[in-house]
């Protein structure tokens, strides 16, 4: 019965954001073509200059449906008249295209993500690195760019990602990575990041969303106005998907937060936590 | 412009080589005329096993040891302290927690580091549980009760020298396997001198009064890591042994 009502439920997030998803597209294509009119400043090595504090808008607790959170925050079963946008614009329902194995572990993590057994704990909350696109759309960033890089910066797990501009050729693929290898250059005022060695193990969002050690992420992060950033991460997974997909978010920059992170020693913080909630009793 | 950048380099190798008659390489400059201290680094020395000089021991490699004058000037409880850490190496470690391990330890570990280098602003991402420190040039630091595992990091040029001033520590970290040690209250000043393009002198003050009777030094230099594609990898050290606990994806 539980089982039956789940399914009913999975079917409704599956059919529900179609429109939220096309209507975030067409912002998109907006908002790229109003980037010409944008010129970012320079850095001192001819880069475009798009260094500071960002926040990914919104809260991407469900990359498939943003309005999630908002039903689950409770952990009360969700109500699924409630449903909103999704991150994905391509394919254009908003849904990651699971193969069909993929799709049934999918469901089961987002079954259980508000009580989760060890196996099924957002790797996230346990302090492993978030991966990416995850550092990028979980919570607030810096960007640095010295001479020839442009670094990443997350105050979440004092994680970070260095870019290399320099036209070198990625690691070896045998070595996987969490966050991945990443090599980039700019195309005009666009950063473009070709990102491999990506391990199986980080996920896009709280429920669950994954993919294999098979991950290819291409990247392009464009600077449209002064305080705004358009990314956009094309997913490609053989392994889990049936087809690449992309999903497309802003970055706006933070102005109210001073010039500098804090350490956030989140292992070190977490761990007695963490062991707790994995060896409670009924576990 | 070009003639006097030329002076700037010239001065600063002469002075390199009036310090360090063996210099090798002119030093690269960064824009602004300082050393360029970017590129991946290294230490190449036994100090996490032990910072002293000691003999080889099981898993242990044999080194001369990174402490000036080869003594650490404990208070007596702290001496005694020393040789509990050192009995109840095996799990009282933090390395062995896989935490975090403060500064100077991070820089003697057995991995890589790369520094990134602007005027304002120089960033130190390391291999080892992805650990990072930045280090804000010419600002203060911040006030109050802070306690960072890798303390507060503030930087200043003395000449060809990167001087780093770390406060705000923690008392969780240790600086060996050896179970020396300090307080919440060490405060460190670390010394980056390059002496060639491709090393590094690197000269550590330790200061903490509720642990020694008097501040002590090391030092050790630091090798460019110059292997073929060199880029920094991952040791996330807390999640090996773990991969039981989560699903894995049909291969």
């Amino acid at each position: 019965m539980a089982q039956a009502a789940a399914i009913a439920l999975a079917c409704a997030i599956v059919l529900a954001p179609y429109s939220g998803a096309i209507e975030a597209a067409d912002q998109g294509r907006q908002r790229q073509a109003a980037a010409g009119a944008y010129t970012p400043a320079r850095t001192p090595d001819g880069q475009p200059d798009i260094q500071g504090f960002w926040n990914p808008v919104g809260t991407f607790y469900n990359i498939q449906d943003l309005e999630f959170q908002s039903v689950y925050q409770n952990f009360r079963p969700s109500d699924p008249e409630r449903r909103g946008k999704s991150l994905i614009v391509d394919p254009s329902d908003g849904r990651i295209p699971y193969q069909p194995w993929a799709a049934e572990k999918a469901k089961l993590v987002l079954e259980h993500h508000a009580d989760p057994t060890p196996q099924l704990l957002d790797p996230n909350a346990r302090c492993f690195l978030q991966g990416v696109p995850r550092h990028l759309n979980n919570r607030e960033f810096e960007i640095f760019q010295p001479p020839g890089y442009v670094v990443f910066f997350n105050m979440a797990h004092h994680a970070y990602r260095s870019v290399p501009l320099n036209g070198g050729p990625h690691i070896p693929d045998r070595i996987k990575l969490w966050m991945g290898d990443s090599r980039g250059h700019w195309e005009g005022d666009s950063l473009v990041v070709d990102v491999t060695s990506n391990n199986d193990q980080p996920w896009f969002d709280v429920v669950g969303s994954f993919h294999s050690d098979a991950l290819r992420v291409a990247e392009r992060i464009t600077p449209v106005a002064a305080d705004t950033i358009e990314y956009e991460a094309v997913i490609t997974d053989p392994k889990v998907y049936t087809r690449p997909w992309t999903m497309r978010l802003r970055f706006e920059r933070i102005k109210d937060y001073g010039t500098e992170l804090y350490e956030e020693a989140c292992f070190e913080s977490n761990e007695r936590t963490l062991d707790l909630m994995l060896h409670r009793p009924g576990r | 412009m070009k003639i006097r950048l030329i002076g700037v380099i010239l001065s600063g190798v002469a002075i390199a080589a009036l310090a360090r008659p063996a210099a090798g390489q002119a030093v690269a400059r960064a824009a602004d005329g300082k050393p360029d201290l970017s590129g991946v680094w290294q230490a190449v020395n036994t100090a996490n096993w032990n910072i002293q000089a000691h003999a080889a021991d099981k898993d242990v490699p044999a080194g001369l040891g990174v402490v000036d004058g080869d003594e650490i000037p404990y208070q007596p409880w702290a001496a005694a302290q020393q040789k509990t850490n050192l009995a109840n190496r095996a799990t009282a470690d933090p390395e062995s927690k896989c935490y975090l391990p403060g500064v100077p330890r991070i820089t003697y570990m057995p991995y890589p580091f790369q520094i990134f280098q602007t005027p304002a602003h120089i960033a130190i991402t390391y291999e080892y549980v992805h650990a990072v420190r930045r280090i804000f040039m010419n600002s203060p630091h911040p006030d109050g009760e802070i306690e960072w595992f890798m303390g507060d990091s503030r930087g200043r040029w003395e000449g060809d020298t990167l001087v780093i001033d770390v406060r705000h520590f923690t008392g969780q970290t240790w600086f060996d396997r050896s179970g020396n040690f300090h307080s919440a209250a060490l405060h460190v000043v670390e010394r980056y001198t390059p002496i060639s393009a491709n090393h590094l002198d690197y000269e550590v003050t330790i200061d903490d009064p509720r642990v020694f009777t008097r501040p002590w030094t090391m030092s050790m230099p630091l090798y460019r890591r110059m292997d073929k594609g060199m880029r920094i990898l991952e040791n996330e050290c807390y999640a090996f042994g773990l991969e039981h606990t989560w699903l894995k994806p049909p291969q």
